[in-house]
């Protein structure tokens, strides 16, 4: 019974300091420059969600693409196939790790020029987070 | 012991030494490769017409001569296509490290020939180093290409007018002979090309 109680008071502790930080936290965010003579490339990051709500991002935008999309790599019976995911949904503590060979945001005409790329990430319409990252080297 | 005897028990003795080497070659497990596939008998090439970066013909004499590695993706492919020839980037740059010879050549073959000209298939290849060769065309000539290999490629649309190409993930091993020789399956790994490759070079 006492653990019981130590358990749940470290929860609530938990929970409170959640609740002042950001609820969606980006981190390894790699955004690639597209290899030269291609027109898209891809993005890279781990988002976790801190609050206690599910967190849904339906659709991304950068002043720097044309297009951000969320793409999922599947392979199966040796065949590959990249496929739109239309929406990203993160459970309450739990992460999400847009990763090579999986799940990836699919970046399309990319300014050229920038050296800074600026993400921003809805849920409907209300913006969750945006943030800034350098463009990354185009190799693995 | 007579000088005859003496040559009869050293020829005795070689004949036992070498039964011995023979029966150890013969019982000793042969290297095999670990994750290709190789062919029980090397396959010729289909008949094709393509063109490399450089818009000059492609077809399978371009083969001849030297050991190649063939991936078959697209330029439009931002996640496994890159991934792919890095690794074979990378396994080709530890093979000239380790001085082996002979070097396979990577060439890349595009399954999306609409958008993928010579010209920007050659900018594409060139970021990967390593004489990597890219390789497009006429889309009646690569099915013919692809069919001949087992090789699978289709389009599926995505938003508005777009579209992917779901292919083939496999990385091809054409011999000098300009045959067929293995098949490495994904997940693909530098250390596989390293290890494999010049075993089934000393099988050829």
């Amino acid at each position: 019974m006492t653990r019981n109680v130590v358990v749940i008071a470290v929860s609530l502790l938990v929970a409170c300091v959640d609740e002042s930080g950001p609820p969606l936290v980006v981190s390894d965010v790699v955004i690639k420059r597209p290899i030269p003579g291609a027109t898209v490339s891809a993005g890279y990051l781990e988002l976790k969600n801190t609050s206690g709500q599910p967190i849904t991002i339906t659709g991304i935008a950068s002043p720097q693409f044309e297009s951000v999309e969320i793409h999922e790599t599947i392979i199966a019976d040796g065949i590959v196939g990249m496929r739109p995911v239309a929406q990203l949904s993160i459970a309450p503590g739990l992460s999400v790790r847009l990763e090579p060979g999986g799940k990836h945001l699919m970046l399309k005409q990319a300014d050229s020029e920038a050296e800074t790329v600026t993400l921003q990430l809805y849920s409907g319409s209300e913006m969750i987070i945006s943030l800034d990252a350098k463009f990354a080297s185009p190799s693995y | 012991m007579r000088p005859k005897n003496i040559l009869i028990a050293i020829a005795a003795g070689i004949a036992l030494a070498a039964g011995g080497a023979v029966a150890y070659r013969i019982s000793a497990p042969a290297v095999m490769p670990t994750t290709a596939t190789v062919l029980p008998v090397p396959m010729p090439l289909p008949e094709f017409s393509l063109l490399d970066q450089y818009g000059t013909a492609f077809g399978p004499e371009r083969f001849r001569g030297q050991w190649s590695l063939v991936f078959f993706g697209f330029t439009h492919c931002p996640d496994i296509c890159p991934l792919t020839l890095q690794v074979l980037a990378t396994a080709k740059r530890r093979l000239i490290d380790r001085r082996h010879t002979p070097l396979p050549y990577i060439i890349f073959v595009s399954v999306d020939p609409e958008r993928d000209t010579p010209e920007v298939i050659g900018q594409y290849v060139e970021h990967f180093g390593t004489d990597t060769l890219g390789v497009t065309g006429d889309a009646i000539e690569l099915r013919r290409l692809t069919d001949g290999l087992g090789i699978y490629f289709a389009r599926t649309p995505t938003d508005g007018d777009g579209y992917s190409v779901d292919h083939s993930t496999v990385v091809l091993l054409i011999n000098p002979d300009g045959d067929f020789r293995a098949v490495f399956g994904s997940p693909h790994d530098a250390d596989n090309f390293v290890r494999d490759l010049p075993l089934i070079q000393s099988r050829r």
